[in-house]
C-alpha cells in the first residue's frame, strides 16, 4: 500500500513540485491548499486515485483539530507531513500593519505546530513517521524587508529540533529544508537587478529550482534518511557558502 | 419494568464501567507499543506520571482514544487541564462523552 504524504501550500511553486515527485515515487499524496489551482487539478487528472485534494484555510487555527481527524478519518493514518504552505509580505517592520504580522505568524508558525501536533498523534501510534518543515535562507541569513518572514522561518528550525528530540524514540523525523531564491509565485516581488545580482552572488551562478528543493524533500522520506533528525538541508545553489 | 430515571440512572453506569474499560485496555496497548512498564495495579488514585506510562505514552493514549471513541477532550477543553490521577482522566473523558451526546 502506498504511504500517504499530506503537503500544505500544494496549489503552487515548490508545494506543487513536491507533489509531482511525490507521485512519481509511487507515494499517495493528499495535497491541501487555499484552492485548486489548474496545475493541481491537471496533475489530479492524471494520477486520480493517488491524488486527494482538500481545500484549507490554515489562518483559520480553530479548525485544525477537527480538520486532522476528519482528513485522518477519511485517508487514514499519515506516513508523514510537509508543512509547506507559508506567506511571504514584504515590507520594513516600521511600517507593516500589525494585523499582517499576526497573520504571517498565525499561517507560517502557529498553524505548521498545531498540524505538526494533530497529524503527529497517528505517527505516534504507527510508530514511525516523517515531519518535514519548509524553512528559508533566510531564517539564518536576513534579508531587508523579510524580518517577520525571517521570524517565522527560524521559530520553524528551532521547533523542528526540540520536536525531532521529543519524538526520535518513537521512529519519527523532523527536519527542515531551507531553499534559497526560487523563481515562484512567491518570490516574483525579486526582479530585475535584485535578482540578477543573487544570480550572480550564488556559486553555481543560478538560483536553485522547487524541483532541486522538492528532491530534497523527498530524499528526507526515503528509508536512506531515516537516521537523519533535527537538522536543516539547505538547497540554495550555494548561496550562502 | 424499571422507572426511566432508574433505566437511565442504570444505563448510566454501565456507559463509565465500559469507559473506564476501554482506557484501561488502551493503556495497556499503548504502553506495549510505547516500550513501558505499567505498575501491577492501577486504581482510581493512581498517579498517571507514577503509572509507568511516558509522557510520549500519554500522547499516544490520547491517541488512540481519539480513533476509537472519536473524542479529544483536551482539545475541545477552552483551558488546558492536565489530570493527575487515573480517575480523573475518566472523569474528563466521561464529561466529554456525556456533552457530546447533548
Amino acid at each position: 500500500m502506498a504511504k500517504l504524504v499530506i503537503v500544505t501550500g500544494a496549489s503552487r511553486g515548490l508545494g506543487l513540485a513536491i507533489c509531482r515527485q511525490l507521485l512519481v515515487a509511487g507515494y499517495e499524496v493528499l495535497a491541501l491548499a487555499r484552492t485548486l489551482s489548474n496545475e493541481l487539478q491537471q496533475l489530479q487528472q492524471h494520477n486520480d486515485k493517488r491524488l486527494h485534494f482538500t481545500a484549507v484555510d490554515l489562518s483559520d487555527l480553530e479548525q485544525l483539530s477537527s480538520l486532522c481527524g476528519t482528513l485522518v478519518k477519511q485517508y487514514g493514518r499519515p506516513y508523514a507531513l510537509i508543512n509547506n504552505a507559508a506567506v511571504g509580505y514584504d515590507g520594513v517592520l516600521a511600517t507593516m500593519h500589525n494585523s499582517e504580522i499576526s497573520s504571517l505568524l498565525n499561517i507560517n508558525v502557529q498553524a505548521p505546530i498545531l498540524l505538526s501536533k494533530y497529524l503527529l498523534r497517528p505517527m505516534l501510534l504507527n510508530q514511525s513517521g516523517r515531519i518535514i518543515n519548509i524553512s528559508s535562507i533566510i531564517a539564518r541569513t536576513g534579508f531587508n524587508g523579510l524580518s517577520v518572514y525571517a521570524a517565522s522561518k527560524a521559530a520553524l528550525e528551532g521547533f523542528s529540533k526540540s520536536l525531532a528530540r521529543e519524538v526520535g524514540k518513537a521512529g519519527i523525523t523532523v527536519n527542515c529544508v531551507a531553499p534559497g531564491y526560487m523563481q515562484t509565485d512567491m518570490t516574483n516581488s525579486l526582479q530585475g537587478d535584485k535578482l540578477e545580482s543573487v544570480k550572480r552572488r550564488s556559486p553555481l551562478g543560478r538560483l536553485a529550482t522547487p524541483d532541486d528543493a522538492a528532491a530534497a524533500v523527498l530524499y528526507l522520506l526515503s528509508e536512506q534518511a531515516a537516521s537523519i533528525t533535527g537538522t536543516v538541508i539547505t538547497v540554495d545553489a550555494g548561496s550562502t557558502a | 419494568m424499571l422507572p426511566p430515571i432508574l433505566f437511565n440512572l442504570f444505563n448510566g453506569l454501565i456507559d463509565t464501567v465500559k469507559l473506564e474499560q476501554t482506557i484501561r485496555t488502551t493503556l495497556a496497548h499503548v504502553a506495549t507499543i510505547a516500550n513501558c512498564k505499567l505498575i501491577a495495579d492501577i486504581t482510581d488514585d493512581t498517579v498517571l506520571l507514577q503509572s509507568g506510562l511516558d509522557s510520549l505514552g500519554f500522547a499516544m493514549l490520547v491517541a488512540q482514544l481519539e480513533e476509537d471513541l472519536g473524542i479529544d477532550p483536551f482539545s475541545q477543553m477552552q483551558i488546558a487541564v492536565y489530570p493527575r490521577t487515573f480517575a480523573e482522566f475518566v472523569t474528563i473523558y466521561r464529561q466529554a462523552q456525556q456533552d457530546g451526546n447533548k
